[in-house]
């Protein structure tokens, strides 16, 4: 059904890249995984949420006496119950912690949270909403980044002329005398759509504030560790006297590891009636109020040789940052990075962005951080660059790429790069298929991608992930991790390495995660950094565990000195003479004398330093994909698709397949599907009925061609696998269009009446 | 509306309820019954998180009501193994690797099920894709479900093989 | 007439990246905050108009402009000191 090859396989490992079961497998398959869905606290109240009908207006006044009075009805809070406190996940940048989640003199999006309820059903808290009565002074409201900025546009948040909330310029080289030199200079402008998150778990909390001035939270998100600090900051209390747990979470694609209205709304509920809260957003909510893919509108121009040799680019990019900053000042700076990937600009490379606020729903991060829009622009104008200059486009793409010890111009240093072999196996993919059936044609596009981000703009103290080892004495092991599993197997690929480091089965390995109480900080899950950040940490735990329980071996043994010992697969033994070894429990045992009773712990920690301005390491790939269209009704068809890809190292072999196919069907729905329109600030298409959701008949094979590198940087030579997939196919699917038929869409996603009308334009100008 | 008195029989287990008319089957079961392994993810009977057997046949919870299923034989997700043994489709999404965030999943595997009961002889990869086309998956794209229920149909956890 | 050494941002001090003229015009753009915009303005250019310059028109007018002040300012700095 699928293929899967891999391209220089690495030395056999025990544990690692071996068809091992997800360690949350039977809890997930038998419907015993608790999610905070499912949270029921004793005494429990259901919260609703009160938003705003009004894309921009002040609050005059809010008078929620009726709501009270209804009989169920537990406490009301607005922003008035809060400390007030203006937050934003870039900590560091007080500008930028602009949202204040329960506002107070404003409210800048439809939908915004003005008020909200606790009472003893859901029913009874919703009919309270209808009687809060708010008075909105309706303000005039600007929808699109290129009016906002206009002289005489509303101002959405104070001292922020003319909207502009953040730009980000990056520039290497002289793009100017690059273009003087160029044989052949192109420009096009692009529009990126914005996309929903839509994880089947919708946004949920429960808040249970006690009388110790405690608060415990159980929240659907990608980092508890952030929102413990985030939540410490709005709510006025010490990090330490929050507890956040994040049980089972229902996938969260970068749209969980802010503050949102659920976890701040029913916080502040519990703290004013002393009862557990609970939120669930509805799905409508979720489309509505919780933030999204970052719209762009991209010009990019780009100067090359006849021979194909890229000179140099410069893009101008505004984003529509929405409401509030969000994770919008992040995706806007990635966006221009990743623009520039996988090349090499011999000339120079500029980038200007510049982050607007509208009086939309917030935009922010999105699986692929805003490359898959730098992508849809990128892949595509080299595409035609290609055809302009008629050359092959792989071959193009090949002779300008990154390649192993490439050194972007104050950016990056790229430690490990096997895109050229990407190229080959695509070719080889694209040979296999001979000659395509009638109205197919095959799409390419390339991309690279971050192992975590080097940034530290949540301004923490603490190294960037942890671990902690302790191994009990049959052997088995708690491992207690900060990284978070938000579906893409973490857990599972933490307990891999823990295995495969310290020489355990991955059975013996119990891992701990998802509570602030009793894991170690992390970053959590974002910017595709866990395999990498956390999975070093997790090898340095496994191997200071070892190296104490060695020295227990080394004692035992009374080898010569010239011997050493390691543990395989529960066998301690000598590494020259396998055979000579002892089993790992009774190791296990002796060191638990030797230390008097105390459990063997192993520590391990990691933060990147000195690793240029994004990330430590990147994830190349090329991917083709096949397309059906249909000339009369312009409706796509995807037919097959091949990714040549480097990661690495793979390590979760069944969570490497599943990011890999996942991420294609969320890019894909970002190419052709997942239109979210807008009118006067309000979506038009907030349900699962009219937001078109990639199906399973719609779904390609999606054929992998693994290759194997190895990153000096990552655990084992791992790099990501969770993002970088989601970059290149919306492009790819827009140049199978070209290849098809010679159109060239700019806008995406790509709706069918889009292909129809490009159809229509090229026969009035062409005759064909 | 008055409450009534209502037997639902989920899991070859009954149980008494006494609820309002209008609960919809979902509510019940993961409300009233406690059995919250089938979850909710839309309010337009769109996305399948909600789905399970009746009857053998796969429905979605949040479309009937708990009294129209009265008398009938419902299954959720944690009615498939038996004594502790997983069923062969449960085998079979965890050898591949068919859940992520497995909030879709036990919809999913319930209408698996349905469709693996329902079908005679052994169905084309499309029929097989079509068989779980209401239920969303976000986290997948199915590819691997498909070749769980693939293995399934084909035999391989037949009893009597390794 | 041209400077000697490299150029320090007239606001905050810092050497730019490279020390040139233009190094340091993006420099003020990106930071961007109150001080930086205030010099701008003071020049006689509008800092926001000049970035949405820069934003939408192709090339580079825009740091540019600012750059050939940044570097005439610094000429008389480094005039006055003699």
């Amino acid at each position: 059904m699928n293929r899967y090859t891999v391209i220089n396989p690495h030395s056999k490992f025990t544990v690692i890249n071996t068809h091992v079961h997800n360690v949350d497998g039977i809890a997930k398959v038998t419907g015993r995984a608790t999610y905070t869905f499912d949270v029921v606290l004793p005494g429990m109240l259901y919260g609703k949420i009160l938003r705003s009908p009004h894309p921009h207006a002040k609050i005059k006044g809010i008078d929620y006496s009726k709501a009270m009075a209804l009989p169920g009805v537990k406490a009301v809070a607005t922003g008035n119950d809060t400390i007030g406190a203006k937050q934003g996940i870039w900590r560091r940048y007080k500008d930028l912690c602009d949202e204040q989640l329960l506002t107070i003199d404003k409210v800048r999006y439809i939908g915004e949270p003005v008020a909200a309820v606790a009472a003893v059903t859901e029913e009874i808290a919703e009919k309270a909403l209808e009687l809060i009565d708010v008075d909105y002074e309706v303000l005039p409201a600007t929808y699109e980044p290129l009016d906002a900025i206009k002289k005489d546009a509303p101002e959405i948040h104070e001292g922020f002329e003319r909207n502009i909330n953040v730009t980000r310029h990056i520039e290497w080289g002289d793009v100017d005398e690059g273009f003087a030199e160029a044989d052949y200079i192109r420009e096009d402008w692009f529009r990126c759509g914005g996309q929903a998150h839509m994880c089947m778990e919708t946004r949920a909390a429960v808040s249970s504030y006690t009388p110790d001035g405690k608060l415990t939270i159980y929240h659907s998100n990608q980092s508890p560790y952030y929102m413990q600090g985030l939540m410490a900051g709005v709510m006025g209390m010490r990090e330490g006297d929050i507890r956040v747990i994040s049980p089972y979470v229902g996938g969260g694609f970068g749209g969980k590891f802010e503050l949102d209205g659920a976890i701040f709304a029913t916080a502040v509920l519990s703290k004013k009636c002393m009862k557990p809260v609970k939120i669930v957003f509805t799905r409508e909510e979720d489309f509505i109020a919780s933030k999204r893919r970052t719209p762009m509108f991209y010009y990019t121009r780009t100067g090359v040789k006849k021979d194909g040799t890229f000179l140099c680019r410069e893009a101008k990019v505004f984003t529509n940052g929405g409401a509030y900053t969000g994770m919008g000042a992040t995706a806007l700076y990635l966006t221009g990075f990743f623009h520039s990937f996988p090349y090499v600009w011999q000339k120079g490379y500029r980038y200007d962005g510049y982050r607007v606020y509208t009086n939309t729903l917030p935009s922010t991060s999105m699986r692929g951080f805003g490359a898959p829009q730098a992508m849809w622009c990128s892949e595509q104008q080299i595409e035609w660059i290609a055809a302009d200059l008629k050359l092959d486009p792989i071959e193009m793409r090949r002779k300008n790429s990154h390649y192993e010890g490439y050194e972007v111009p104050g950016q990056a240093t790229i430690a490990s790069c096997g895109i050229n072999q990407c190229y080959d196996e695509i070719r080889k993919w694209i040979d296999s298929k001979g000659k395509l059936p009638k109205g197919h044609a095959i799409g390419l596009s390339a991309c690279g991608f971050m192992s975590g981000g080097i940034f530290n703009w949540f301004d923490t103290p603490y190294s960037f992930s942890s671990a902690v080892i302790t191994i009990n004495q049959d052997g088995t092991v708690e491992l207690n991790v900060g990284a978070q599993d938000i579906g893409q197997g973490s857990n599972t690929t933490m307990a891999i390495i823990c295995a495969e480091t310290l020489g355990c089965k991955l059975e013996d390995v119990k891992v701990h995660s998802s509570d602030t109480d009793y894991n170690p900080a992390d970053l959590g899950a974002w910017g595709s950094r866990q395999t990498l950040m956390s999975g070093n940490a997790v090898k340095r735990a496994a191997e200071d565990a070892k190296k104490q329980l060695l020295e227990f071996a080394y004692a035992h043994s009374g080898l010569n000195i010239i011997y050493d010992l390691d543990i395989k697969d529960r066998w301690v033994h000598s590494v020259s003479r396998p055979e000579r070894g002892w089993p790992y429990e009774e190791i296990v045992r002796k060191a638990l004398r030797g230390k008097g009773g105390q459990r063997i712990m192993g520590r391990g920690f990691y933060t990147p330093y000195r690793k240029g301005m994004i990330s430590p390491a990147y994830s190349y790939m090329l991917q083709g994909v096949e397309v059906e269209v249909d000339e009369e009704t312009g409706k796509i068809k995807l037919c097959d698709s091949m990714t040549a890809h480097d990661c690495g190292q793979p390590i979760n072999h069944l969570g490497l397949i599943g990011q890999l196919e996942g991420a294609f069907s969320m890019a894909a729905g970002y190419g052709y599907l997942e239109y979210m329109p807008y009118e006067d600030g309000k979506l038009m298409n907030p349900n699962l009925v009219d937001y078109k959701m990639i199906r399973a008949p719609e779904m390609p094979p999606a054929n992998i061609a693994e290759i194997d590198t190895y990153e000096p940087e990552g655990p084992y030579g791992a790099k990501e696998a969770g993002e970088g997939l989601t970059n290149p196919t919306a492009a790819a699917i827009g140049n199978a269009l070209f290849k098809l038929f010679g159109i060239q869409i700019k806008e995406c996603p790509i709706r069918p009446e889009m292909v129809v009308n490009a159809l229509k334009e090229k026969k009035a100008k062409t005759g064909k | 509306m008055e409450k009534k008195v209502l037997t639902l029989n989920v899991n070859n287990q009954d149980y008494e309820l006494y609820i309002n008319p209008k609960t919809l089957l979902v509510e019940a079961i993961r409300d009233y019954i406690n059995l919250t392994g089938t979850k909710r993810g839309c309010d337009t009977v769109s996305c399948g998180a909600c789905t399970v057997m009746v009857d053998g046949m796969a429905v979605k919870a949040c479309s009937v009501l708990a009294m129209q299923c009265e008398g009938m034989k419902i299954v959720t997700s944690e009615g498939l193994e038996v004594d502790g043994k997983l069923a062969p489709i449960q085998k079979a999404f965890l050898d591949e690797g068919a859940f992520q965030c497995g909030f879709c999943t036990s919809g999913m595997l319930m209408s698996a099920m349905a469709f693996i009961k329902e079908t005679k002889g052994k169905p084309t990869e499309m029929q097989i894709r079509e068989g779980i086309e209401g239920n969303i998956c976000r986290c997948t794209g199915y590819n691997s479900i498909v070749r769980a229920i693939d293995a399934v149909v084909k035999g391989k956890y037949a009893e009597g093989k390794k | 007439m041209s400077v000697s050494g490299p150029i320090i941002c007239p606001v905050c001090g810092k050497k730019a990246k490279t020390g040139s003229a233009i190094d340091c015009a993006r420099h003020m753009f990106g930071t961007g905050d109150k001080p930086h915009r205030q010099w701008v303005d003071a020049q006689g250019l509008s800092f926001i108009d000049l970035m949405i310059e820069q934003a939408t028109t192709p090339g580079n007018r825009s740091y540019q402009l600012l750059a050939d002040i940044i570097e005439k300012d610094a000429e008389k700095r480094q005039a006055a000191k003699k």
